[in-house]
């Protein structure tokens, strides 16, 4: 199996050497646990035990401020499955989460792609298309809501321009799911592209001599010389990705809070959000939270068994 | 001319058309803010959008320090944003040097459960995070800030460390300690500086972290002493009639430095990426 070289192949002889070091140090596990202490105890007490108190709160009726706190068993669960907000609220999380992971792959791919071959100003552009990417949300966010002002905008007056896109009101009621969709697309693409690019650039050219040598076209070495090895880079770059989309935060409610606009961007974080620091149930938030992570892990478990099945690793 | 000249030529234009095209959708917005931010409110708020115009000033930036909080927001951003990163590196070099040279039980389960907690979004523990930090008295603080960022960090920052450092071999430091250097010094002198990418790396990600994050200052800061440069502009853009002058001076200020950071050390990231997490 094709694997990124300079990693495993510089791995091999720390292994040899780790032994020797090892008949010389003798307190060595003594000394490996107490400089990972820090790090684990950071993480076990600020990401894990969140995650298990996270399902104790689940099972109780918990208010944020006041001192209520009783034994519920599953209640919170049963409340959400009720819930039509809630269904409501995985749909619209579907929704953004498979639109735009699946934009940000196809434009980071082609961009990826297209940054890979040599031309004038190659590196001056992949340093401009990487920018959106650094750019902090909040500025993302303030910044698209004056570029796509319904009177003020430079993008619906290009548009209007050019004849398309006459009259659509991108941060109303009815385009708001697009055009969040499109403002992630914008500013996460990037990370596709380093990923990518990385990749691309370990291709071995012999591979694409060869495929010519055969007579391949542009089309065919890009299906069978340059997809199927991306394919390792990209099943990480979709799990990642998709992760972070359906658990994204900071743009939506930073584009529309809790407004009344924001009801059609109401995904499960949002509404976790609103119900634990709004509504101030925090049991019912940690509900929501623990569903979320299941989701997650069950989606990353079927991910790994229908795309790595057929791999040694 | 044959047809392979005309084949070439439509590859390379169109290899143009696409750099263009990149660049504008990416650039762009960014040169808007930038122009829009200099300009005089009575060409901001034209109804056909000027792309020339002859009078620039820098009066949205002077309100921006003068009218608001804006600096408070900067420097506690800077602040915590700086701490974070000191203390990731410091975490995450310790956490990748014991378990690349050091043998032990379960490390390499460790190792990985720690990477498996880089799939944690920070929705999904707010909840009991701040009933935690609450309880710890770390509501409005900035050390509670510092912790949440240099948490979420450490699990990628130290995967990263941990490839660039088996990627040193041990020969290095064992010939910097036969001279007479401890080990400290040997891991500080030797080991860091040839993980330099790798430390870089982690660096702008714990920077870009922090300087980024809305979710947990928003959950945890109230106090408008403390607020970070995410919340704090988002008050300011809630609070009145939007100047879209002063707004997009704001963002361009908080922008700078995320970019500069990452201008002079892109070389790095892309390394980093092909290092670290795109392994296998």
């Amino acid at each position: 199996m094709a694997t990124i070289a300079p990693d495993q192949v510089l791995t091999i002889p720390i292994r040899r050497r780790a032994k020797a070091a090892r008949e010389r140090q003798l307190p060595e596990a003594a000394w490996g646990y107490l400089l990972i202490l820090p790090a684990v105890l950071l993480v076990l007490g600020l990401i894990l035990y969140p995650v298990v108190y996270s399902g104790w709160l689940s099972l109780h009726n918990k208010h944020a401020y006041l001192p209520i706190e009783t034994f519920v068993g599953f209640g919170n669960f049963a409340t959400m499955f009720q819930d039509g907000e809630f269904w409501r609220s995985i749909r619209l999380g579907a929704i953004y989460g498979i639109g735009s992971v699946g934009l940000q792959i196809l434009v980071g791919v082609s961009a990826a792609l297209l940054l890979n071959e040599t031309f004038i100003g190659r590196t001056f552009i992949r340093g401009v298309a990487l920018f959106p990417y650094m750019v902090p949300t909040v500025v993302v966010v303030i910044l698209m809501k004056w570029i796509l002002n319904d009177a003020y905008g430079v993008l619906p007056y290009l548009l209007k321009a050019i004849g398309i896109g006459e009259d659509i009101l991108w941060l109303d009621t009815g385009h708001v799911m697009l055009t969040v969709i499109l403002i992630s697309t914008w500013t996460f693409f990037p990370f596709v592209v380093i990923g990518t690019l990385a990749r691309l650039q370990t291709i071995d050219p012999e591979l694409y001599a060869a495929a010519k040598v055969d007579g391949a076209g542009v089309v065919r070495r890009f299906v069978h010389v340059t997809l199927p090895q991306l394919r390792n880079v990209l099943f990480v770059v979709i799990l990642l990705r998709f992760m972070f989309m359906f658990t994204k935060f900071d743009v939506i409610w930073l584009l529309n809070g809790s407004s009344g606009v924001g009801y059609y961007t109401r995904t499960l974080p949002i509404y976790t959000y609103i119900k634990t620091f709004g509504q101030l149930q925090v049991g019912a938030g940690a509900a929501m939270s623990m569903f979320m992570f299941l989701m997650l892990v069950c989606f990353a478990m079927i991910y790994f068994r229908v795309f790595r099945r057929d791999e040694a690793t | 001319m044959n047809d392979v000249d005309w084949r070439q030529l439509f590859s390379q234009t169109g290899l143009y058309c696409g750099a263009a095209i990149i660049a504008v959708v990416c650039g762009f917005p960014l040169v808007w803010m930038l122009l829009t931010s200099v300009r005089p409110d009575r060409d901001i708020l034209s109804p056909t959008p000027k792309f020339w115009s002859f009078e620039y000033h820098w009066q949205h930036y002077r309100n921006l320090f003068d009218l608001t909080d804006f600096h408070i927001y900067f420097v506690n951003s800077i602040t915590v944003a700086g701490t974070a990163t000191l203390l990731t590196i410091f975490v995450a070099t310790l956490a990748a040097y014991g378990i690349t040279r050091f043998r032990f039980g379960g490390r390499e389960a460790i190792a990985g459960g720690m990477l498996f907690t880089y799939m944690f979004a920070p929705i999904l523990i707010i909840v009991p995070f701040y009933i935690l930090m609450r309880a710890g008295g770390l509501v409005n603080s900035k050390l509670g800030l510092v912790l949440a960022y240099t948490t979420f960090s450490l699990p990628f920052s130290m995967w990263l460390l941990r490839a660039f450092f088996q990627s040193i071999p041990l020969d290095l430091e064992e010939a910097a300690m036969t001279d007479g250097a401890s080990r400290p010094k040997a891991v500080a002198l030797v080991i860091v500086p040839l993980a330099l990418p790798g430390v870089i790396a982690v660096s702008i990600f714990t920077f870009i972290v922090a300087w980024n994050d809305y979710l947990f200052a928003r959950v945890l800061i109230n106090d408008n002493e403390l607020k970070t440069l995410p919340i704090g502009m988002d008050d300011l853009y809630n609070a009145t009639v939007t100047d879209w002058g002063m707004m997009m001076a704001g963002g361009v200020v908080i922008t700078i430095p995320a970019l500069v950071f990452f201008i002079l050390v892109q070389r790095y990231l892309i390394a980093g990426w092909g290092a670290g997490a795109v392994k296998g």
